[in-house]
């Protein structure tokens, strides 16, 4: 297993991410962070349609918005008392930051255009948050996270 | 009213080949055992989490004078990170590493390798240095430093096959790491060079 990274190609976005060290950060605990999660029901991410139905000409624009959505959002409200768990979220979370940096500059230089379909999925994605309570809706997205990390 | 504990002094940052460790120099109490606890900031912590610190609680209250952070500093953005003492009641202020760290400024050492000679089998052996290292391993005929080969060794195994060898020639190879997640090769390690005859290992 190498702490890799991968270079993720949306058009003529291109991200290098250390995919494996988030997906090694988020397996460490993500039971324990579903776990809090008491809705098995609803998904923040896949709901009404899964991230694999994003056209490939909309993908860097859905990945742009979720990593700022992540960042901007979520990691905020995910503060735990295992301080086990936080110095992995905070590892996530940095690891986050970077590739939200460089997806922004690939949206500044016009890479990483926005669609109306991925608005439209965007919002779907704002809306499932913001149908629950902060910290729950915080926890269930941060527990989604191999469903954003798979999809790339 | 008892005198302030000082802070810890000369806190630094020892880095190589990825693992970091912090160090500072020890808080003297005559008669008394001083423990030291460490906190760490990310970029992210600064910028979206109100500059909050995350403890380290495997250098909670510890008397030793290093922290190994490495598994902490795991992102590359630039990180802060600070140490503070305790003496029974008494604590000190906070000390604070002098400017950010970034993992990118690792200091990557040549990997240790050993060519072998295995008949006319060209093999390499690499020292395992963790996930995060490929190597980069370049191989040839001596005299023939133009034709030189590369293979890029991704997961360390036991021993790498580089070539079949022809019998007569010396065969040399050198060998760098690559860490992918900062995008940076450490220099060359010394060249090595072998010659296969007839089944029997030759060290030259």
């Amino acid at each position: 297993l190498t702490a890799g990274n991968k270079i993720f190609r949306f058009g003529a976005c291109r991200v290098s991410v250390s995919a494996t060290e988030i997906r090694s950060g988020f397996t460490a605990i993500k039971s324990n962070i579903q776990a809090r999660d008491p809705i098995r029901t609803l998904s923040i991410l896949s709901y009404p349609h899964s991230l694999h139905k994003v056209k490939s000409s909309d993908r860097c624009c859905v990945a742009h918005h979720l990593f700022n959505f992540y960042v901007d959002r979520v990691f905020k409200h995910c503060k735990t008392e295992d301080s086990y768990v936080n110095r992995k979220i905070s590892s996530i979370a940095n690891s986050f930051l970077s590739v939200k940096r460089k997806l922004g500059q690939c949206h500044e230089q016009n890479k990483c255009t926005c669609g109306q379909e991925s608005t439209e999925k965007f919002k779907q994605i704002l809306a499932n948050y913001e149908g629950l309570n902060v910290t729950s809706a915080a926890i269930k997205s941060l527990g989604e996270l191999d469903i954003l990390l798979d999809w790339m | 009213e008892d005198a302030l504990l000082p802070a810890p002094l000369n806190i630094s940052i020892i880095s190589t080949n990825m693992k970091h460790f912090l160090t500072w120099s020890p808080v003297i109490v005559q008669g008394e055992t001083v423990r030291y606890s460490v906190q760490f900031q990310g970029e992210y912590e600064r910028e979206y989490a109100n500059e909050s610190w995350i403890p380290i609680c495997e250098c909670s209250f510890i008397t030793t004078t290093v922290c190994n952070i490495t598994e902490d500093i795991s992102a590359t953005v630039a990180y802060n990170l600070r140490v503070r003492a305790d003496v029974g009641a008494r604590r000190s202020k906070w000390g604070t590493l002098k400017g950010f760290f970034n993992r990118i400024t690792t200091s990557l050492t040549p990997p240790l390798m050993k060519v072998i000679a295995d008949g006319y089998h060209l093999l390499v052996e690499l020292e395992d240095m963790g996930p995060a290292f490929q190597f980069c391993v370049f191989y040839w005929k001596k005299g023939q430093e133009n034709r030189m080969q590369q293979k890029v060794v991704k997961e360390v195994s036991s021993v790498v096959h580089l070539d079949t060898m022809e019998e007569g020639p010396d065969y040399c190879a050198k060998a760098q790491t690559y860490v992918e997640v900062i995008n940076r090769s450490s220099d060359f390690s010394q060249t090595q060079c072998v010659r296969a005859q007839g089944g029997r290992s030759v060290w030259l």
